[in-house]
């Protein structure tokens, strides 16, 4: 199938690639779009909109495409400029439909589903920014260089913002869970504020 | 590396789209393809090219006038106002040049009378 192709030559023009071909990147990459979407939306439907808003994008610019990396670097940017703009438009209150979440690609190590479902909520509760930051962080595991790169800010900024996000995160969870949360306040060992 | 961030982790893990979002997005591809471009829109919109290329001559030729016109209505009412400039100045020069003759009149009888 055109997989081979893929992984050995990128063909980045929209001319020459097969439907298969577009097909293999979508699926390729479908998981990492779709789910800054979602963490992002928290609505699989708007978080779908999306995820295809962005593809036909990428469908468009595949001239510009240099490689692989290219490829992914430029999904998630797009993703991240997309989410931005969402809510921009769609400012008005936004509903967190728990009903409609999708199931996780992998099944996860049940630790603690109260925390991460308040994880979740706070994390829906910050602002786009921020949230994207923390999303890129520790859903795609960003470095801050790249971090910064996707979301078009100095790198020293996102070192900043993500830190104080963190903190704030932090201090919520651990007064959310009284007692049992104490030791979530302070940040690990090695860690300081930049 | 923090319980606290591997909690965060777990809450952000990655999903999978709902089944069937490759084919959605490969269907709305395909709708994207079929949709005529601008230059099949321009042609529904102003018909063959013959006709359009009269549609621009004649756009060009209406432009080309209309500059031509305001041009030469501008030099029409520059030139009105630099004549009614010379006509106002004309009509100074004149009262002024009564003026002066009246006062030499009126210098010229005083020294009449002393002789």
């Amino acid at each position: 199938m055109s997989q081979l192709a893929l992984t050995d030559v990128f063909v980045p023009d929209a001319a020459v690639l097969t439907d298969a071909d577009f097909a293999a990147i979508v699926r390729e990459h479908q998981a990492t779009v779709f789910s800054i979407a979602y963490n992002f939306l928290r609505d699989a439907g708007q978080a779908e909109e999306l995820a295809q808003d962005v593809f036909l994008q990428f469908y468009k610019n595949l001239g510009r495409i240099e490689s692989r990396d290219h490829a992914a670097n430029w999904l998630r940017r797009a993703t991240c400029h997309r989410a931005i703009d969402f809510t921009r438009k769609r400012a008005a209150a936004r509903e967190v439909a728990l009903e409609s979440a999708p199931e996780p690609s992998s099944e996860p190590a049940a630790r603690d589903p109260f925390l991460r479902e308040h994880l979740r909520k706070l994390i829906a509760s910050l602002p786009a920014r921020k949230r994207l930051l923390v999303i890129l962080r520790y859903q795609e595991e960003m470095e801050m260089d790249e971090i910064a790169t996707a979301m078009k800010m100095p790198a020293r900024t996102v070192r900043t913002q993500l830190w104080r996000t963190m903190a704030h995160l932090r201090e919520k969870a651990a007064r959310l869970l009284g007692e049992a949360g104490s030791g979530l306040a302070t940040p690990p060992k090695g860690e300081r504020q930049p | 590396m923090s319980s606290f961030d591997d909690e965060l982790r777990g809450a952000l893990r990655r999903v999978e789209p709902p089944p069937g979002f490759a084919e959605r997005v490969l269907a709305r591809v395909a709708a994207e393809r079929a949709r005529p471009g601008w230059r099949a829109h321009l042609r529904r919109v102003f018909g063959p090219a013959p006709l359009r290329l009269a549609a621009v001559a004649a756009l060009a030729l209406v432009i080309v006038a209309g500059v031509g016109y305001e041009r030469h209505a501008r030099g029409e009412e520059a030139k009105r106002q630099v004549l009614l400039a010379l006509r106002i100045t004309a009509r100074q020069l004149q009262a002024a040049e009564r003026g002066v003759q009246r006062l030499n009149a009126r210098q010229r009888e005083p020294k009449e009378t002393i002789r």
